[in-house]
């Protein structure tokens, strides 16, 4: 867990950052988003020292990290960035272990956690061991500018635009592998990015920053169905690229096996379907429910394997539903899409 | 125009190695091989090549000389094989021209007074020259491994040393001239070697850490460089004589540096000065050297968590250390050079052949200073070469 209590810096009389508190819960990815100069990448920095904070408070769990040498604490932070900053000099199984190496591990600990990690992401460790940085494509430096900062097993990843300079084709794969690395290892994140569709396809919540203050911190569920003011409405307006993306995604991509137990719960939810196998009803499943609602089924909102997941987006928001019905022609229901689904989430 | 340079272009493989064939050869045809003259001090009657030499010894420059020709031409061998051709006739071409020297000594001062000398002529330097950049050119091309060049350069200085050994140049003016002074040989050359050596070490010490300065602090830049700019333009000679009456002074009114060697002439004038001349180098290119490494990786060392201490060490110096070697090749090839004027104040040196000699015009006494010279700075250079290839970070950057 790490949390910023009323974080503010100052730079010649003026506050580029301002009064930022928000809490980023364990196993949580968060992301900070804004546009250029709207203080992200400073307020990521003073997370682990690189930038000195002017007035406010930093938590790492319980402790307060102004108590830690700056050293210490950079140690149990991950850190990643855009232009990676691999050392040229060094193979990448010297990269990767940076960390491990400053903490004295043993070498067999060491060169165990070096094969994990590049196994972690599908770095085939014979071939890439030894390579140096400019043997490498930039998706593969990335994943090792990841699996770095992943390395000593910290307790936060803090990534700068780590995505940002790459081809969009290799940012979607490592955006992809990303989630699966955070699905698997359960790190709490902080993530900066000035890319909306990343910000909602990755982000657990998202911390949204104009002009060095915080405008909003929801899921990316609420930042699209409740902004909180004009700023966040536009800034989310601006990300047309998200739905451009979603246009060209079908919906059979995000199906997956519908939910028919009956379990009720909050944020779950199950359907009710007839004696042919089609769909009638949608128990629960709406925005802040409490998994009782009974929702019927109508024309409407539903979803085929063939439409496209901006389609199905905006029927889910229309609709204020959380998930879709995905029927074949038979209007049998043979899956579900989620709201969750179309962020790059399973829930 | 275009179609002529093409057809020259398609019939000549190596510009290069032509352009010195054609330079030997008309060298060996219109400048004397050597010199031959009653005593020591008058210039001599000059010899053509075709007069020193011997049938089988024409004969075979003559062979070499063609197949030399045939090495620089596209046809019938490949370029690679031309080059390769080139490496073995070059140093054989080397080679028989020196052989053919000490042997035409030999053979003309059998007959002659004994205060009769043969020294070498301006043919001879070019034929050595030509061959010698025919060696090098021909590994630049091919792009060979430097330890290759390194074991190439090493058995052709063993082939010569050889030749030396087997007493073949001894009838030679120069060799005479190196018997006279064979002891003092000795000791300037490592006098030559000290001063060098005790200039460098402070100009590291204090360059290295100037260097590193100019990267951190932008402020200082400035002027420290304009400072050390200023001392490389003063001529070497002038900052010699400039440094004479300062020291001079300081010796006497300082007994106990009196004793140490601070005197005005002599060797402390002379590293002084080397230093001063050797300090922007050294700076300038440590301070390239720190300011080439990448912010991102600075940036990623320091989020790492690795103190500044560590970052020093483990990623700025050796990221840096090819280009601050480079700075240190630079400055000692010349000051190796720049020790030769050391010799007029006193300091000795190899420099002190070359002045002993221009005084009594004797221009073999000359040679002596300074072909060593020359062959010292050719071998510091190659092997901060290597040094410089071996700190590269493994695979380029």
């Amino acid at each position: 867990m790490i949390e910023l209590q009323g974080l503010t810096k100052t730079y010649a009389g003026k506050n580029v950052v301002e009064d930022i508190s928000l809490r980023v819960e364990s196993g949580e990815f968060g992301v900070l988003i804004g546009p250029s100069g709207c203080g992200k990448s400073t307020t990521l920095r003073m997370i682990n020292q690189l930038i000195p904070l002017s007035r406010g408070r930093i938590l790492l769990g319980d402790e307060d990290v102004s108590r830690l040498k700056p050293e210490q604490l950079r140690r149990r932070m991950g850190y990643a960035i855009q232009s990676i900053g691999l050392f040229p000099h060094w193979t990448v199984a010297e990269n990767i272990a940076v960390v491990p190496n400053l903490l004295k591990w043993p070498r067999a600990r060491v060169d165990a956690r070096i094969d994990e990690l590049m196994n972690l992401f599908h770095l085939e460790a014979g071939e890439y061991r030894d390579k140096y940085p400019h043997q490498l494509s930039g998706g593969q430096a990335q994943r090792v500018g990841v699996a770095r900062a992943l390395a000593a097993d910290p307790e936060v990843l803090l990534m700068d635009e780590p995505f940002g300079a790459v081809d969009p084709l290799t940012r979607e794969v490592l955006q992809n592998e990303m989630l699966r690395v955070h699905e698997q290892t359960r790190k709490t994140i902080v993530f900066v990015t000035h890319d909306m569709d990343e910000a909602l396809k990755l982000a657990s919540k998202v911390a949204i920053l104009n002009q060095g203050r915080l405008v909003q911190y929801d899921r990316p569920i609420e930042l699209l169905v409740d902004p909180a003011d004009g700023f966040v409405s536009d800034f989310i307006g601006k990300a047309d690229l998200g739905l451009k993306l979603l246009s060209r995604r079908w919906v059979d991509q995000y199906c997956r096996p519908p939910c028919l137990e009956r379990d009720s719960g909050a944020g779950r939810h199950s359907w009710e379907v007839d004696a042919d196998g089609r769909p009638l009803a949608l128990h629960g499943g709406r925005l802040s429910d409490d998994g009782e609602a009974r929702t019927a089924v109508n024309g409407e909102w539903i979803a085929t394997p063939e439409m496209t997941m901006k389609e199905a987006l905006s029927r889910m928001v229309w609709f204020r539903v959380m998930v879709l019905p995905v029927i074949d022609q038979a209007g049998k229901l043979i899956g579900e899409v989620t709201m969750e689904g179309v962020m790059g989430r399973q829930p | 125009m275009t179609a002529s340079s093409d057809r020259a272009g398609r019939l000549v493989a190596n510009r290069v190695l032509l352009t010195l064939w054609v330079a030997a050869l008309l060298a060996s045809a219109l400048l004397p091989f050597a010199a031959m003259a009653p005593n020591r001090l008058v210039s001599g009657e000059a010899i053509k090549l075709i007069v020193a030499l011997t049938t089988w010894q024409s004969a075979g420059l003559a062979l070499l000389a063609l197949l030399l020709a045939l090495a620089a031409l596209s046809r019938p061998l490949s370029a690679t094989q031309g080059l390769r051709l080139t490496l073995v006739v070059a140093p054989l071409t080397l080679l028989l021209t020196l052989y053919a020297l000490g042997d035409y000594a030999g053979r003309a001062l059998a007959e002659a007074s004994p205060a009769a000398r043969v020294s070498q002529g301006a043919a001879f330097w070019v034929l050595v020259f030509c061959t010698l950049l025919m060696i090098v050119d021909a590994f630049q091309r091919l792009r060979a491994p430097l330890w290759v060049g390194g074991a190439y350069g090493l058995a052709l200085v063993a082939a010569i040393a050889g030749l030396f050994a087997s007493g073949q140049f001894n009838a030679l003016s120069i060799l005479n001239e190196y018997f006279n002074i064979q002891d003092a040989f000795a000791d300037q050359l490592l006098t030559h070697l000290r001063l060098v050596g005790l200039a460098l070490a402070p100009a590291l010490a204090i360059g290295l850490p100037l260097g590193l300065l100019a990267h951190r602090r932008p402020a200082l830049r400035g002027s420290l460089f304009g400072t050390l700019n200023f001392f490389q333009t003063i001529p070497s000679i002038a900052l010699f004589a400039l440094l004479v009456a300062p020291l001079s002074a300081l010796g006497d009114s300082f007994p106990l540096l009196r004793e140490l060697g601070v005197k005005g002439i002599g060797a402390a004038p002379a590293i002084i000065a080397l230093i001063m001349y050797s300090l922007l180098p050294v700076v300038r290119n440590t301070h390239a050297g720190f300011a080439g490494v990448a912010p991102a990786t600075l940036e990623a060392a320091r989020g790492m968590g690795m103190t500044r201490r560590q970052v020093l060490w483990r990623v700025e110096i050796p990221l840096a250390l090819p280009v601050i070697l480079s700075g240190l090749r630079i400055v000692t090839v010349q000051a190796i050079g720049l020790t030769v004027v050391a010799a007029l104040i006193g300091a000795g040196g190899l420099g002190a052949f070359v002045f002993q000699g221009l005084g009594q015009y004797a221009i073999d006494l000359v040679l002596l200073g300074a072909v060593p010279t020359i062959a010292l700075a050719v071998v510091a250079d190659f092997l901060l070469q290597i040094l410089v290839a071996i700190s590269r970070p493994a695979g380029g950057r």
